[in-house]
C-alpha cells in the first residue's frame, strides 16, 4: 500500500496533497495505473497553477485507483489502501496523519465523496465547469469534475474558492460571472427544505442510516423542514452514468498505445503485438471492463437502445432536479450504503463501484453541487455551493 | 453478449482477456438487460439528448502559431526514440 505516489518539500504554510488525476510538472502522474507509471507531464493542472499562485504548497499526490473509478481507489497498480482490513482512501488517509490542509482531486465515480463520507470528512463537488479541468486525466469528461476535501468546512470553502474560476484552456469552463457566484463573499441563500430520497436512502447499513437520521434531526431542530419523497428516476441515474462514463472512458484511455508515452510490453513482433499486449498487460480488470463495456454501448446495434437513451435520461434526471428545486432547497442522500467496505466486499462483488455509485450517479450525470459532510450528501441546484456548505455546518 | 461478440470487442479495443476475465466480463453483461429494462420505464420518446450539462459555447482564441514544447521535451516520456523519430516495430515487411 502507498499513499503517496510521489512528496514534495514544500515550505508553504497551507499544504495540499493533489490526487494522482491532477498533472504535476515535477513529480509524476500515473492516474493509479501501470500504463503510466513514472509518467512526467510537461505541464500542469489548472487547479495546481491556481493553488501554487495563491500561495499553497503541493505537498505530494495521493495514490487513486486506476483512472480513479473505482470505490476509493482499490484498483491502485500501487496496492489498494486498507486499515485493518477496512478500504480506505490515500487523499483522506494523508489529511489524518500528516500536516495537508485539504485534498484536491478528480471526482468521476464518486471515489472522493464516498471517501469523505467514511472518514467523516468535508468534501464539495463543485458546479460542473465552475472548476478547470485544464490538466486533469480525462476520464469521462462530460461529468468528472475538481474536488475538495478537507477536515472541515473552513478549510474546504477556503480552497474552493482559489479553484473557482474560467479558464480559456477548458472548453467546458463557465464564463468569470457565473463562476463568482461560488465564491464565499457573494452570500448565500439560507436553505429551508430538504427532501430526502427514500429509494436513495432504504438499503443502507445501520451506521449510515444513523448518521443519515442524525443530519435530518439537525436540520429539522434548526427550523429547515425535511420531507421524504420517492423518486425512481434518481435510482435509474446510476444505469445511465456508468452507459455514459464507460462510453467516455473507452474513448479517452484509446490514445495509451505504448508508442508515444507510458507503458511499453516488451512481448511484441508486429505493431497489433505492441497494442494489444501493452493494453492487456496495463490495464485491470475494471477498467478493461469498463472499455469493453463502454465500447459495445458505442455500437451500431446499442448505440440507440444504450448510449442515446442514456443521454435523454440524463435529460429526464436534470428536469427533475429543477422540478424538485422549485420546492425543496436541496436533496439529502448517503454518499455510500456502507460506513465502510472490506477488501472482501470487493472481492466478492469485483463490479461493485458500479452499484454503490447510485448515491454519486445522479449529480455526476446532472453536474449538479454536492457538499458531503457528517457522513452523508447533500445536493443543492447549481451555483449553490455556498448554501450547501452552510447548510452542512450544522451537522458537519 | 455470447464469447464471439466479446471476442469481436477485445480486438476492437486492443485487449486480450484470460478465461476468467471472459467469465467475469460475460457476467458483468448478463445484468445489462435487466437495468436497460429500468431505464425503459422512463419514456424519453420527446426528450431531447443531453451532451453537456451546462451550455457549452465554443472557446474563440486568437490564433497565434506557437511551440510551446520542444520535440525533444514531448520525447522524453516515450518508450523508444531514434533520432527523432518515435519507434514501433516494422509495418512494411
Amino acid at each position: 500500500m502507498k499513499l503517496y505516489t510521489a512528496k514534495s518539500d514544500t515550505s508553504a504554510a497551507k499544504k495540499i496533497v493533489a490526487d494522482d488525476m491532477l498533472l504535476t510538472k515535477d513529480m509524476p502522474t500515473a492516474a493509479g495505473s501501470k500504463m503510466l507509471d513514472g509518467y512526467m507531464s510537461l505541464f500542469e493542472a489548472e487547479a495546481i497553477t491556481k493553488l501554487c499562485a495563491a500561495g499553497y504548497g503541493i505537498c505530494g499526490k495521493a495514490s487513486v485507483g486506476e483512472f480513479a473509478i473505482d470505490l476509493l481507489g482499490e484498483t491502485s497498480y500501487y496496492g489498494a489502501p486498507s486499515v485493518d482490513g477496512k478500504l480506505t482512501n490515500a487523499a483522506v488517509e494523508i489529511l489524518k496523519t500528516d500536516d495537508a490542509m485539504a485534498a484536491v482531486g478528480l471526482d468521476i465515480n464518486g471515489s472522493i465523496r464516498r471517501a469523505a463520507a467514511q472518514s467523516g470528512f468535508v468534501s464539495v463537488k463543485p458546479t460542473y465547469g465552475t472548476v478547470s479541468r485544464y490538466g486533469t486525466i480525462p476520464v469521462a469528461c462530460s461529468g468528472e469534475t475538481v474536488c475538495v476535501t478537507a477536515k472541515n468546512i473552513a478549510d474546504c470553502r477556503e480552497v474552493l474558492d482559489v479553484l473557482v474560476g474560467h479558464d480559456d484552456k477548458d472548453g467546458t469552463s463557465l464564463s468569470e460571472s457565473e463562476c463568482s457566484r461560488l465564491n464565499s463573499a457573494s452570500g448565500a441563500e439560507a436553505i429551508r427544505s430538504v427532501a430526502v430520497i427514500s429509494e436513495l436512502s432504504a438499503d443502507i447499513d445501520d451506521e449510515t442510516k444513523a448518521k443519515l437520521n442524525a443530519a435530518k434531526e439537525t436540520l429539522q431542530a434548526n427550523g429547515v423542514s425535511v420531507e421524504e419523497i420517492s423518486e425512481p428516476l434518481f435510482a435509474a441515474a446510476r444505469i445511465a452514468w456508468n452507459i455514459l462514463m464507460c462510453a467516455e472512458l473507452c474513448n479517452n484511455v484509446s490514445r495509451y498505445d505504448g508508442v508515444k508515452y507510458g507503458y511499453r510490453t516488451e512481448n511484441y513482433t508486429c505493431m497489433d503485438d505492441l497494442y494489444t499486449n501493452t493494453r492487456t498487460e496495463a490495464f485491470g480488470d475494471l477498467l478493461k471492463t469498463a472499455i469493453l463495456f463502454g465500447s459495445d454501448t458505442l455500437s451500431t446495434e446499442n448505440y440507440m437502445r444504450e448510449y442515446d437513451k442514456a443521454l435523454r435520461v440524463r435529460r429526464l434526471v436534470s428536469e427533475r432536479f429543477a422540478k424538485l428545486f422549485e420546492q425543496y432547497d436541496a436533496v439529502l442522500i448517503p454518499a455510500c450504503s456502507k460506513a465502510a467496505y472490506t477488501e472482501e466486499t470487493v472481492k466478492a462483488d469485483p463490479y461493485i463501484a458500479f452499484s454503490e455509485n447510485l448515491y454519486t450517479a445522479p449529480a455526476s450525470l446532472t453536474g449538479l453541487p454536492t457538499v458531503t459532510a457528517g457522513g452523508v450528501q447533500l445536493i443543492g441546484k447549481a451555483f449553490s455551493e455556498n448554501a450547501l456548505f452552510e447548510a452542512a455546518k450544522r451537522y458537519e | 453478449m455470447d464469447k464471439d461478440t466479446l471476442r469481436k470487442l477485445e480486438l476492437l479495443n486492443q485487449l486480450s482477456l484470460n478465461e476468467t476475465q471472459k467469465e467475469h466480463v460475460l457476467a458483468f453483461f448478463q445484468s445489462r438487460e435487466q437495468e436497460l429494462a429500468v431505464l425503459n420505464t422512463f419514456n424519453t420518446d420527446d426528450v431531447a439528448r443531453m451532451v453537456h450539462v451546462m451550455p457549452i459555447m465554443t472557446v474563440v482564441r486568437d490564433d497565434v502559431a506557437a511551440q510551446p514544447f520542444s520535440r525533444d521535451d514531448l520525447q522524453k516520456g516515450a518508450p523508444e526514440t531514434n533520432q527523432g523519430y518515435w519507434c514501433v516495430p516494422r509495418v512494411v515487411e
